[in-house]
């Protein structure tokens, strides 16, 4: 059976690196994924080098499909990504804006695992240690795209801090944290003694990122897309750190009478209903208690009836004192 | 690899589907959806509207509808849509039912734009990829669902041709919005 999943990707490989059209090569290496990733595991080893190659695939479809390998091979094994960490690197200054893109979006999940694997890792050779610096490097060259000319490149930087604010704090028992990313990492889970992440200079790093974070949302030369992406950030942020609930509620405040100047009416109304939805999710959250005054205020001017309000009005108030889950 | 879209009105049966078979003719890869809780057709009288379950093909509608009053409905165009409706796909789908994943989303309301937006947001999110939710009216009738159709369709085409849509979006809409007058709502989300 085996056997006859390695000739089949023996043979899927030689085809992607004929010449033909981009569509049919990248087929053929999404099939290989399946097969890899899916179907047999223990193959990883043996074709990850061969699928390496194809980073530099004239094709930047192909490279985007590579990234794609590469996400979920992390995802299978965390410890293929210091095998893979020059590949990322690689592909984060690619000289297409759509590689650079994709590969920001695979790095917020690649980056997540990363400091899951390594705060339990008990081996930390020259090798682990020199992935890291470049994962460091890598995160600081995507924070730095929040001033890209590239809107796409911007939003994707967004996504990136809205991770980094999530995993560099620690999780408290009014964290609302969605089904899908309660295994995800933060600094709860972190020994204090480990050899490289120090848990106070992340949890600093956290706080920064976050800070950057708010002020960007209300710098007053967003693209319409770049502040929604934010607010949805914020928010998100919000419900699952809500010590962060009343720097951001304040954010939305300040954000309702003074939106960027540069938005079209259109935009503005775009604008202003997300303000809503976020802001209706922000009220739902047991920890938005003390703040309700606002943020009805705030709803009401952005034009929510009563019974919207009551609807997303918690059914307890929060409790007062907030205990640490470990 | 081309953009993957979406329309969704309320029953997947006059605007989405107007559209959806305008835009897959010209080529673009596109997937319909109603966001309403069933399936509406007009019937005898506005207060007596024909309603069905989403799960109810397209085939089963058109046969029931002619059994009813043929006449009644040949001449309200509801059985030349649901005919050119059944050509196209079996039955109305749903889109808070739906996991498919889509570059942009077309709404035609701005109900449904909310009803979207909101579904969107209450979703895990996987995989962070981006989607554009759009919305331009159109109202509920065969001549301007046509009128949607060719708008919604032209833009598409726009889009499909820049190489880079997260970029070029704004600009696009901005000169839609001044050679139509029409005014669109334009958010995003993630997956």
């Amino acid at each position: 059976m085996s056997e006859n999943i390695q000739e089949t990707i023996v043979e899927l490989i030689n085809q992607a690196q004929l010449y033909g059209k981009d569509s049919v090569r990248v087929q053929h290496l999404r099939h290989v994924q399946e097969l890899i990733l899916r179907k047999d595991p223990s193959l990883l080893d043996n074709f990850l080098e061969e699928v390496l190659c194809f980073q530099t695939d004239k094709s930047p479809e192909v490279r985007k499909t590579i990234i794609s390998f590469i996400e979920e091979a992390c995802q299978h094994d965390p410890e293929v990504i210091v095998k893979v960490i020059d590949s990322l690197r690689l592909l984060l200054y690619d000289d297409n804006v759509l590689v650079q893109k994709r590969l920001t979006v695979s790095m917020i999940t690649i980056y997540r695992l990363t400091l899951k694997w390594l705060s339990k890792s008990r081996l930390v050779d020259e090798n682990v240690r020199s992935m890291w610096e470049s994962m460091v490097n890598m995160k600081i060259h995507i924070i730095a795209m929040l001033d890209s000319d590239n809107d796409g490149l911007r939003t994707v930087a967004i996504k990136f801090i809205e991770m980094l604010a999530l995993v560099l704090s620690r999780r408290t028992s009014d964290s609302i944290v969605p089904t899908f990313n309660e295994q995800d990492f933060s600094l709860n889970l972190l020994q204090d003694d480990h050899r490289i992440l120090r848990r106070n200079k992340l949890e600093q790093e956290g706080k920064d990122v976050m800070e950057k974070l708010l002020e960007f949302t209300l710098s007053q030369h967003l693209s319409s897309v770049n502040l929604i992406a934010a607010m949805g950030a914020i928010a998100n942020i919000a419900r699952q750190r809500p010590d962060y609930m009343s720097r951001v509620v304040q954010t939305f405040e300040a954000l309702q009478v003074n939106l960027p100047p540069t938005l079209v009416d259109s935009q503005v109304s775009s604008v202003r209903k997300i303000i809503k939805l976020k802001l209706l999710s922000l009220l739902k959250h047991p920890a938005s208690f003390d703040f309700q005054p606002q943020i009805t205020t705030l709803l009401t001017d952005l034009g929510a009836t009563q019974a919207e309000v009551l609807k997303h009005l918690p059914k307890a108030p929060a409790e007062s004192k907030r205990k640490i889950t470990l | 690899m081309p953009l993957r879209f979406a329309v969704v009105c309320s029953s997947n049966q006059n605007r989405s589907m107007e559209a959806h078979n305008f835009m897959s003719k010209r080529g673009l890869l596109v997937r319909s959806y109603g966001s309403g809780q069933q399936v509406k057709l007009p019937g005898p009288s506005l207060e007596k509207p024909n309603v069905y379950t989403f799960d109810t093909p397209y085939e089963f509608m058109y046969k029931d509808l002619y059994n009813k009053d043929a006449s009644l409905y040949t001449q309200n165009g509801v059985l030349h849509m649901l005919d050119r409706n059944r050509r196209i796909k079996e039955k109305p789908e749903r889109f808070q039912d739906s996991r498919e994943r889509f570059d942009v989303i077309f709404t035609v309301e701005e109900r449904i734009f909310d009803q979207v937006m909101e579904d969107l947001e209450n979703r895990d999110k996987r995989t962070n990829e981006i989607v554009h939710v759009i919305n331009i009216d159109v109202i509920d009738n065969p001549e301007d669902a046509t009128l949607g159709a060719f708008m919604l369709c032209e833009l598409g085409q726009k889009m499909e041709a820049t190489n880079d849509l997260d970029n070029a979006i704004d600009e696009i809409l901005t000169e839609f919005e001044l050679k139509t007058k029409r005014t669109v709502l334009h958010a995003v989300s993630f997956y």
